[in-house]
């Protein structure tokens, strides 16, 4: 494993997610311990000092997000995990939900605790079909157990957790589009001002966050920020799930501690490229981020600094790798595809450029491409960055401008040639 | 008062305002869909950005959701926003159909108008545009054409927000989003309705009775006041244009309710009518008396007066049912002119229909009427009960039994309507209506809101006004002979 780990610490077998295996490895002792000696703004100062920063893809530093929240404020304030993991490459915190879900349980306990929350939610992706079993089994096992509930071991903090399923929608990965799909609306994003923080579910005081930043919870508050500091690097502390997926010779979840070289990441943890393919360039955290080729990613380490500076960032975690051989004009088709298709339509720029991209992409892969097409695709990509509601205009445009930055020769042969320069040269075993 | 720059130049803003309103209301203009000062911010049309200048450099967002705070400059015409709006028009008319030819809204769309003023340029797009549904039934009332549909959802936070009927919402997402009806409620029931073809700021929603039927450039609007109740909306009854005169055809297109729209007042109204103010043509535009009668027989106007006057003097016990309809200016000249001579009644000239709503908490009203609080502040609020005794009647307007009247009584009527006791009347004078008048009404609050004519009056018609001066001397001019 790359580095040193934080969740995957343990063996998966067919009963590690049950509690009583989760309790052998020491489970739930953070919780009483947090409940019986810290007070809840010891805890938001312990993860405020860890310097943890989102898991889900904004890279928000999570302590600063609590801050926000004022416990006297007298307001009802609520808690949600987003594990609505819905970004394409991305399957990270389903291996949490599969294989730990006491570890989310007993960290967002630990969080409503901090936060003084009464009713937390997890907004669980509705295609997430064992992870929502293992997750509802782990939370009757904690009702049953006294771990949730009325009178959380004994100490009289009550906390409800209500497991909520989603309907197939990518926008409601979304903080506030999420927050709306809970309360059982369409689930369009929010305009901000206000933050969620301040006016979220039901116009309350709302943290949400995403699974595997809960999940590192327990553990910075057991070991303590000091400790938690001396992994990963000073501005990225701690470590990172990330799914890779791919032609790749070893797919799967791996934890990475940040500041690892992600060149000996794909090349020697994963095995490389599928068949001894050379590789092309790898789409680093969800294809809202923006590519990386294989000369560019030789020098950088996994943590968000590292992956600025080369101009694209750690996103959600789940890194796809494509070998040499690829069309990238089939492979922006697919992408836009799936943009088009989850446009939530709220906004203009989205609504009308998501399903404009699609229709020039389209027309391009057919054969009927114009010379003016690369541009108008920048064009619209551009006209989307800043202007919509939440980040997916943003996230279509900056995947569209960064494959058409570095691949623009491609798509110029497949207007001129009307076929793709890589038509039968992907010799990788796809599926060997 | 927090003090803020727009373009350069400090305004005051009001506290809790948003940038957009601020700037609207110092003459600042910034375009937008789907703001509404009577709806909540959606922020979705995306028009309205402004650029926030700052020392670390500044961004861009929308104004319509950006509080305007103390010190916060923003530029609402540089080129960069200049240059956005231009892209945003270029976004919203990629599935647009641009049929403006054909379209019921052209001439005071939006869309259109935008374009003339930020963007102008041909399109941009060579894809084919989405197809949509047209001449979707969303109601008995009202046609929508999805394909003009900007989406800016006005009409569905309407249902929410302002008519509570959450008839309204938008089903599919992305460039296939279409706004439709509940599945389980109907906007049919809802009597607001036709407010959102008002707010829609393209064609897309169409009201079936305006369909096809003028273009707006060729109507002009006169101020008037709903008379459907006592709320006394204020109203603009759009008429044909006299210069745009219509020759051939029907003459009665020339003077004829081509739509009513609500004229907004804040104090009364808002921007909002009922449905029954849209149909406000129904109660003006019924078939009119048109010549005074004696006993059923054509009179001309001096004697069908002379008649009147003799009964007036001849009466012992006079009644007079008041109209509810009748303006302020009408019923004190009744005051002054006759309201010593006869025991006065105030009539409530209609009562709801069946099916109609009776009286809610955002505009309609029980009283059907629009003048009761001013004729009931001159003329108290006794109910409509004749004795035997009675030996002369004058009725002034619609709404009374005359199966009631008592069976020796003489009756003078004044009505604008044809009806079957007309004949029956031993004098009948044809009086004006609302559009063929001015006047006030007051309405229940005590709101007093004018409106105007349009329509010349038919010639041998006699606004009650001038007719009350002409029955009775006034009071005042009795007295001082006595004196």
């Amino acid at each position: 494993m790359p580095g040193r780990q934080l969740l995957m610490t343990f063996p998966v077998t067919a009963t590690s997610h049950t509690l009583a295996d989760y309790r052998a490895r020491g489970g739930y002792g953070t919780l009483d311990m947090v409940l019986r000696t810290m007070k809840p703004e010891q805890v938001t100062k312990e993860v405020a000092a860890s310097g943890i920063l989102g898991h889900g893809g904004a890279a928000f530093p999570a302590g600063r997000k609590w801050q926000v929240v004022h416990l006297d404020d007298g307001q009802p304030h609520y808690l949600c995990a987003n594990a609505d993991e819905g970004e394409p490459g991305t399957f990270k915190d389903r291996w949490i939900l599969e294989n730990a879900p006491h570890l989310l349980v007993e960290s967002m306990a630990i969080a409503a605790y901090a936060l003084q929350v009464r009713n937390a939610f997890v907004y669980i992706r509705g295609e997430f079909d064992l992870p929502y079993r293992r997750l509802a089994g782990a939370i009757d096992e904690a009702y049953d157990a006294g771990l949730l509930g009325p009178n959380i071991l004994g100490t009289g903090f009550a906390l409800d957790l209500v497991a909520h399923r989603g309907a197939g929608s990518y926008v409601c990965g979304e903080a506030s589009g999420l927050l709306t799909s809970l309360e059982g609306r369409k689930g369009y994003p929010r305009n901000r001002p206000p933050r969620l923080t301040v006016r979220g579910l039901y116009q309350r005081p709302t943290v949400v966050n995403n699974v595997e930043t809960l999940s590192n919870l327990a553990g910075i508050v057991a070991m303590g920020a000091e400790e938690f500091k001396k992994i990963g690097t000073a501005k990225s502390p701690g470590t990172q799930l990330v799914s890779i997926s791919g032609h790749v010779n070893r797919p799967g979840v791996y934890e990475l501690e940040f500041g690892y070289p992600v060149a000996k990441f794909i090349y020697e943890d994963c095995g490389g490229v599928l068949g001894g393919a050379k590789l092309k360039c790898i789409v680093p955290g969800g294809i809202s981020t923006k590519v990386l080729t294989a000369p560019e990613i030789e020098p950088v380490t996994y943590d968000h600094a590292s992956f600025q500076k080369a101009g694209s960032g750690l996103g959600s975690g789940g890194m796809i790798v494509i070998a040499e051989g690829t069309c990238m004009v089939r492979l922006l088709q697919v992408m836009l595809r799936f943009y088009h298709h989850e446009s939530c339509g709220q906004c203009t720029p989205c609504r009308e450029g998501m399903g404009w991209m699609h229709q020039i992409i389209d027309r391009i892969v057919g054969g009927d491409g114009r010379p003016g097409d690369i541009d108008r695709l920048i064009q619209i990509s551009e006209a989307n960055d800043g202007t919509t509601i939440c980040g997916m205009g943003d996230a279509a445009g900056y995947a569209t401008v960064g494959i058409l930055a570095k691949y623009r020769d491609e798509f110029e042969y497949f207007v001129e040639h009307k076929r793709s320069r890589f038509d039968g040269r992907l010799e990788v075993p796809v599926h060997a | 008062m927090p003090e803020i720059f727009i373009n350069g130049v400090a305004v005051e803003a009001r506290e809790g305002a948003t940038v957009l309103e601020t700037a609207l209301e110092h003459g600042f203009y910034i375009p937008y869909f789907c703001w509404h000062k009577n709806l909540s911010v959606a922020g979705n049309c995306r028009l309205c950005m402004v650029e926030v200048e700052a020392e670390s450099g500044g961004w861009m967002d929308i104004a319509c959701n950006m509080p305007a705070t103390k010190g916060l400059r923003v530029l609402t015409d540089s080129d960069k926003v200049k240059a956005r709006r231009k892209t945003m028009l270029e976004l919203v008319l990629k599935n647009h159909p641009v049929d403006c030819g054909v379209c019921d809204k052209a001439g005071e769309c939006m869309l259109q108008d935008y374009h003339y003023t930020y963007n102008g340029a041909p399109s941009v797009s060579t894809v084919p545009k989405v197809r949509a549904t047209k001449f979707h039934e969303l109601s008995k009332r009202i046609l929508l054409d999805n394909e003009r549909c900007v989406l800016c959802s006005r009409c569905v936070r309407f249902t929410r927000e302002i008519s509570k009927s959450h008839a309204l919402g938008i089903v599919d997402r992305g460039d296939h989003s279409l706004v439709r009806c509940d599945e389980l409620r109907s906007l049919d029931d809802d009597p607001y309705s036709d407010n959102v073809v008002d707010i829609c700021p393209v064609g897309a929603l169409l009201s079936r009775s305006f369909l096809y039927k003028s273009r707006v450039w060729y109507l002009d609007a006169t101020p008037s006041v709903c008379p459907g109740c006592s709320r006394g909306c204020n109203v603009d009854l759009w008429h044909r244009k006299r210069e745009w005169k219509l020759n051939a055809l029907d003459p009665r297109h020339n003077a004829c309710i081509e739509r009513v729209t609500p004229r907004d007042n804040a104090e009364v109204n808002g921007p909002w009518i009922c449905n029954t103010g849209r149909d406000l043509a129904k109660f003006l535009e019924r078939p009119r008396a048109l010549v005074p009668m004696q006993k059923g027989r054509e009179a001309d106007l001096t004697s069908a007066i002379a008649a009147a006057r003799a009964l007036i003097d001849a009466a012992k016990h006079p009644v007079a049912l008041v109209s509810s309809w009748g303006s302020n200016e009408e019923l004190a000249a009744f005051k002054a002119a006759l309201g010593t001579r006869f025991r006065t009644i105030v009539k409530p000239d209609r009562l709801a229909e069946p099916g109609e709503r009776i009286e809610d908490d955002i505009l309609i009203r029980a009283d059907k009427n629009p003048n009761t609080r001013a004729a009931v502040e001159l003329f108290g609020d006794a109910t409509v009960a004749l004795d035997e005794g009675t030996d002369l009647v004058l009725v002034w307007g619609d709404g009374f039994d005359f199966a009631r009247l008592p069976r020796h009584a003489k009756t003078i009527l004044l009505c604008a309507f044809v009806a079957p006791e007309n004949g029956h009347a031993d004098v009948f004078f044809p009086v004006s209506v609302q559009s063929e008048r001015a006047g006030h009404y007051t309405n229940f609050e005590g709101k007093v809101s004018a409106f105007s004519p349009c329509f010349p009056r038919p010639p041998k018609v006699v606004d009650a006004e001038t007719l009350f001066g002409r029955l009775g001397t006034p009071v005042a001019a009795r007295s001082g002979a006595a004196a």
